[in-house]
């Protein structure tokens, strides 16, 4: 008796859902539509940006919300010399932690760069603004380095 | 069973309605957790421990929620746990809760349960295909119509019995200003003329979608008898499971529902539960399944259930000896993954006398009860205004 097949099959399962964002990360988005970024006043006074809903610390419902500026500083990097078609850019880039003027914690995004060189943690960086803008974190097209003799 | 007494100290519950938008889940969560602080005057540094459940991920399709709701829950350094029974999960997740408190390893714990049904896509997450399977895609009503029609055939119950109770239900949900579906002027005739979705169930003898979250507090003896408002305490909890299919099951009448209320009832030292206890909050989606489970948890014989049904046994507004869901029942809220819990909490609010309108004068030992999966789930708790 010759051996059985073992069949497997490839199958796809989807739904189609929807979401809520809620007053806080809701602001968020609203705002960057606007091409303004907002962060939330922690208990401990530290700003943080993108805006959460409730105290890491204290659990308490957080509603201060503090404008942060567009630019900010470079606290760490990753650089993607291939990018994939996933990838928020076709050139390399790097993925950053990105702390903004006003803010107390990195928020995490992609720069444009020509060279890994051209990146270093202290560097400073500008968002740029997509052409159209939705409410969606990618309404940040990225960050660019700023010019030393402009920061 | 050697436990430790334990005790509903706090109850927080959202208005239930088709769509919360205001919200994010963990605004909707965070809602009935602090409702339940408020409740028992706590504050999040007053709690142990956390325990949450909801039906599966792929119904809001948010994978393992409990991540991403440990901050909403104050669960910073804290034991958080999330419990898994498909339906009955409001309800395993209260006895997980209460059992935390019971072994004596925490002293206050939040146990918390949702569903955001308006997000969701609970009706076809349900039944998942699968290769080299023949898909039930039929949802919950077209698995259960079946098992329902079953049981007309052999208790021989009228063919309205299933619009009666989805009529009684409804008008006690007009008495809980918290129920989703609120209609004080339904009519059997009304429900008899709703459009069939899975026969024998009509439109209006099914659950609604809701949007929702209930929270409790359980405190240990010591921290119940200290707190501002009467306490319910915990008699007994039992959770019973059996696979969905297997030859020879009975689906009208499982040995494990069966099971499950005969365990629970020896803990409250009940014998005869149409008599000893003053209500019950028992998880009924479909309106059929009340004679169905009047007979399942023992309240009447088997093939009987439908006659306390129809006399009027479970219905405040008859004024019957044994009013089933007060609050409305799921018939009239079904945020899925809360139900299990709102039956329980509902109990519990009976018996510590806060159920506004929808209370049952005078009482004192509660059911609350919840099923999950194929009717193969089975959770349940009896709570006492004393300790027993």
């Amino acid at each position: 008796m010759s051996q059985p097949d073992i069949l497997n099959q490839a199958f796809e399962l989807g739904f189609t859902y929807t979401r809520s964002t809620g007053p806080v990360v809701g602001r968020f988005l609203t705002e960057l539509r606007d091409r303004n970024i907002v962060g939330i006043k922690a208990s401990d006074g530290r700003v943080v940006v993108p805006p959460m809903e409730y105290d890491p610390d204290t659990a308490e419902a957080l509603s201060e919300f503090v404008d942060v500026g567009e630019e900010g500083e470079v606290v760490s990097f990753a650089w993607v010399k291939e990018p994939r078609e996933s990838h928020p850019s076709e050139q390399p880039f790097a993925w950053a932690m990105i702390k903004l003027d006003g803010a107390d914690v990195p928020m995490v995004h992609w720069i444009r760069a020509g060279r890994e060189a051209d990146v270093s943690t202290g560097v400073r960086v500008r968002a740029v603004w997509a052409e159209e803008t939705v409410g969606f974190i990618t309404d940040i097209n990225g960050f660019e380095l700023v010019p030393e003799e402009m920061s | 069973m050697m436990a430790n007494l334990a005790a509903v100290v706090g109850i927080g519950q959202t208005k239930y309605t088709t769509k919360r938008h205001d919200v994010s889940i963990a605004g909707l969560v965070r809602e009935a957790a602090v409702n339940a602080l408020e409740d028992a005057q706590l504050s999040w540094d007053d709690i142990d421990a956390v325990i949450i459940g909801k039906a599966p991920d792929m119904f809001e399709g948010v994978v393992m929620p409990e991540i991403y709701l440990a901050d909403a829950l104050g669960c910073n350094g804290k034991p958080m746990l999330r419990v898994h029974t498909a339906g009955s999960v409001g309800g395993s997740t209260a006895l997980v809760a209460a059992s935390h408190v019971q072994s004596g390893s925490f002293r206050r714990v939040l146990t918390v349960a949702y569903e955001k049904q308006s997000e969701s896509n609970a009706m076809w997450a349900l039944s998942t295909p699968q290769p080299f399977s023949t898909h039930l895609n039929a949802g919950a009503g077209g698995y259960f119509a079946p098992i329902i029609r079953e049981y007309m055939r052999r208790s021989g119950a009228p063919y309205d019995a299933g619009i009666k109770v989805a009529v009684k239900d409804r008008l006690h949900g007009a008495r809980n200003p918290l129920a989703h579906l609120q209609k004080p002027d339904i009519t059997m005739k009304e429900v008899e003329e709703s459009f069939m979705l899975w026969d024998p169930i009509r439109f209006l003898e099914a659950c609604p979608s809701s949007d929702g979250a209930c929270a409790m507090v359980i405190a240990d003896e010591g921290l119940a008898e200290q707190a501002p408002r009467p306490p319910a305490w915990i008699r007994g909890v039992a959770m019973r499971s059996e696979p969905t299919m297997y030859a020879g099951r009975d689906e009208v009448n499982p040995q494990a529902g069966r099971d499950c209320a005969g365990d629970v009832y020896r803990q409250a030292g009940i014998s005869d539960p149409r008599r000893d206890l003053d209500c019950a909050e028992v998880y009924v989606p479909f309106s059929w399944y009340e004679p169905m489970w009047l007979e399942n948890l023992g309240f009447a014989p088997e093939g009987e259930g439908w006659k306390l049904t129809m006399d009027g046994a479970t219905s405040l507004d008859e004024g019957g000896d044994i009013p089933w869901n007060p609050s409305g029942g799921v018939l009239c809220s079904n945020p899925i993954g809360a139900s299990g819990m709102i039956r329980f909490a509902e109990a519990a609010r009976q018996v510590r006398g806060d159920a506004g309108d929808h209370q049952v004068e005078g009482a004192r030992l509660a059911l609350g009860h919840a099923y999950g999966g194929g009717a193969q789930f089975f959770a349940m708790w009896v709570v006492g205004a004393d300790k027993g």
